[in-house]
């Protein structure tokens, strides 16, 4: 049964490389759509499906909304919060304390003189981040980072790896003295979470090229699935992604979900933070 | 812990709550980059010890009575309630910190344990588990202040007692005025000293011999107010030395050798219509203006600075204790880690005020190793409570060092007409 499938795909692929004359597939969902046949689904199968498409579309647009609510809730918090009754700068003081604040946010020159290796993992973690987000973007059609017509994202896998790898790092670093005294169980949780969420992302960038006709899921179908987001069809995203990954790719959704809303109420609060306190150690004022 | 005095706390912790606050109780990433900046870690490592682990005791509370996670998770933050055994671990981290900020350096985002140790204290005074003897000493301080008119004539021979000691440094004083004058109308300078003549002597040598106009003030410096964590105290005693320098309508006030007192004056209590110094920058400018000269021979031995935590790297002041010592001696060996990095000695956050002789000793071994190492035969600082803490463990670990005022060098090196 799944030979004959793959040879339907096969068949389908070899025709649209033939016709095109190009070795450039065409999406992954062309390539299964012979393969796979679209049958009335019933029970659990039919239950299965209801609960992928609101995870699928309902629920991201739910996670980004209490993402943007919870957000905005912290960093309002905290806005309007008094400020301090006096500075608190560390001396010597920097001229431009804006700019001071800005290299200690984001060049970290603290933990590349105290713990470089941490700071190599760091920096590629969030250079890594940035590039996700920006792979994640670039799946718009309306943005056009990578070509539309490939069939990889912004850095072809690579981006994975720089946001997995120094995760495992950090899981690894959180298990050794003094750090482990000083973590607690939402630390690990956090990690882990953010770990199966890229593992899984990586399963669809790196693992769809592992299968015997390559990629079953490509930066075309994902863009298709986007751009239904975008235009709130509430289209099933099951017509665009209809390859054997169409799981993996509903738990990245659910796992990232779940980062997008509990992102607010963790740590990672020291995305919008890290200026504006590395700005009160570096700024000298005096209340009047 | 009844309702009634966890709700109270709750409520001061939310007091407490500015936007500094509330950013650092949000963000650390428990990256533990500051646990080794902390003195007493690095010499009795455990983590209660790091800044984190003092941070943690708060945030853990903040989790629970100020965040969802404390409601609805909280085994994931490990949070905290009030209880007997919370104040018990408020009161060792709040107290354990001498509030020195070198974590602050290391730290990535900059979280200054000192100001969250600063709502430790708040709690602990609503529960009334703060250290008896600091609210002592600071009601003493106030009530002295408040008594000002009827001691004032005894204050007053008190300090004509002392004339002769400060003659002894220095033979004349300007216009004739009195070796330490007090209430001195038209003067430049208003020197807020501590209650010890040690504090007044060596000082009023100096200013007389660079000719200044200058009154002692009638307050102590040393504000047991900031070291006890109650701000409303904190402002009456600098309230007080405030208005007096309004009232003699003074340029400056120099404050005496004691970090503290300089912070909370310089950059604690706002703008004032007069400069604050730190006495060192005061004989450093009269050696830069040639006011006053200092005979490098009078200093014998090699020297080295114990940067006050308070006053170099909370307050700016690096280079002037350095140009007096340039001006003592030029045997002079900076200890290492130096300045922005030096070691705290120990004694900072009220600890040398509260006595703790044995936690002081013993937390500051990597002081006294630093002091060991610099090969320095004299240690000097500008600080009341680093020179108390030095003094103690230069007996402590036998260094065999001499320990200095920087102020008592330059008065004993003065080159007389």
């Amino acid at each position: 049964m799944e030979s004959e499938a793959l040879s339907a795909a096969s068949a389908v692929v070899s025709g649209a490389t033939s016709a095109a004359g190009a070795v450039e597939a065409v999406t992954g969902a062309t390539v299964v759509a012979g393969a796979t046949p679209l049958v009335a689904q019933t029970g659990v199968a039919l239950v299965l499906e209801k609960i992928y498409w609101f995870l699928m579309v309902p629920g991201v647009y739910l996670s980004v909304l209490a993402f943007l609510a919870f957000s905005a809730v912290v960093i309002v918090r905290a806005l309007r919060a008094p400020p301090p009754p006096y500075q608190l700068a560390i001396y010597p003081a920097p001229r431009n304390a804006l700019l001071a604040a800005l290299r200690d946010a984001f060049g970290m020159p603290q933990i590349r003189k105290k713990a470089p290796i941490f700071w190599f993992f760091l920096v590629a973690y969030h250079m890594g981040f940035a590039l996700l987000i920006l792979g994640h973007l670039d799946l718009f059609p309306a943005i056009d980072i990578v070509s539309a017509q490939s069939r990889h994202m912004v850095g072809s896998g690579v981006v994975g790896l720089l946001v997995t790898v120094p995760t495992f790092y950090f899981i690894g670093r959180r298990f050794k003295s003094p750090v482990r005294e000083i973590s607690t169980p939402g630390d690990y949780i956090l990690l882990l979470l953010l770990l199966f969420t890229f593992l899984f992302g990586d399963l669809m960038s790196w693992g769809n090229s592992w299968t015997a006709k390559g990629f079953v899921m490509t930066k075309q179908d994902f863009a298709r699935y986007f751009d239904s987001l975008a235009r709130f069809t509430f289209a099933n995203p099951r017509d665009f992604l209809r390859g054997s990954h169409y799981h993996f790719a509903v738990i990245h959704v659910l796992l990232a979900e779940l980062v997008l809303v509990v992102l607010p109420f963790t740590k990672v609060v020291h995305a919008f933070f890290s200026v504006p306190i590395n700005l009160l150690r570096r700024r000298v004022w005096t209340r009047n | 812990m009844d309702a009634e005095l966890s709700a109270k706390l709750e409520g001061l912790f939310s007091k407490k709550l500015n936007s500094a606050m509330r950013m650092y109780l949000d963000t650390c990433a428990r990256c533990g980059l500051c646990v080794e900046s902390c003195h007493v870690y690095a010499s009795m490592p455990e983590a209660r010890y790091s800044a984190v682990g003092r941070a943690e005791v708060v945030r853990k509370i903040f989790k629970r009575y100020f965040k969802l996670q404390g409601k609805f998770a909280p085994w994931l933050g490990e949070v905290l309630e009030f209880s007997d055994g919370t104040m018990d671990k408020l009161e060792a981290a709040a107290f354990s910190c001498t509030g020195c900020r070198r974590c602050v350096v290391h730290c990535p985002f900059g979280i200054d344990t000192q100001q969250m140790m600063g709502i430790a204290k708040a709690l602990l005074i609503g529960a009334d588990r703060e250290p008896k003897i600091l609210s002592m000493l600071a009601d003493m301080s106030i009530a002295k202040g408040e008594m000002l008119d009827e001691t004032r004539a005894d204050f007053a021979q008190a300090l004509r007692n002392l004339e002769p000691e400060v003659l002894a440094l220095w033979p004349s004083t300007p216009a004739g005025a009195p070796a330490v004058p007090y209430e001195a109308k038209g003067a430049r300078v208003l020197y807020v000293a501590l209650s010890g003549s040690h504090s007044i002597v060596s000082a009023a040598a100096i200013m007389n011999a660079a000719g200044e106009r200058w009154s002692l003030s009638s307050f102590e410096a040393v504000n047991f107010g900031a070291f006890l964590g109650d701000a409303g105290k904190m402002k009456k005693m600098a309230q007080r030395i405030v208005d007096e320098a309004v009232r003699l309508g003074v340029e400056e006030v120099a404050i005496v050798e004691c970090g503290t007192a300089y912070r909370v004056m310089r950059h604690m209590i706002g703008k004032t219509p007069f400069k604050v110094v730190a006495f060192v920058e005061l004989i450093a400018r009269y050696i830069k203006d040639g006011r006053i000269r200092l005979d490098p021979q009078v200093t014998a031995g090699k020297l080295t600075y114990h940067d006050p935590c308070q006053i170099a790297r909370n307050g700016g002041i690096y280079e002037a204790p350095r140009a007096v010592i340039r001006a003592l001696s030029a045997d002079f060996v900076e200890l290492e880690p130096t300045m922005q990095e030096n070691w705290c000695c120990g004694g900072g956050g009220g600890l040398v005020a509260m006595g703790e002789e044995d936690f002081r000793m013993k937390s500051s071994k990597v002081k006294a190793e630093q002091l060991r190492a610099s090969g320095a035969t004299v240690v000097t600082t500008a600080c009341e409570n680093c020179h108390s803490q030095l003094a103690d463990l230069n007996n402590h670990y036998a260094l065999g060092m001499g320990v200095e005022f920087l102020s008592h060098l330059a008065a004993k090196a003065l080159v007389k007409p």
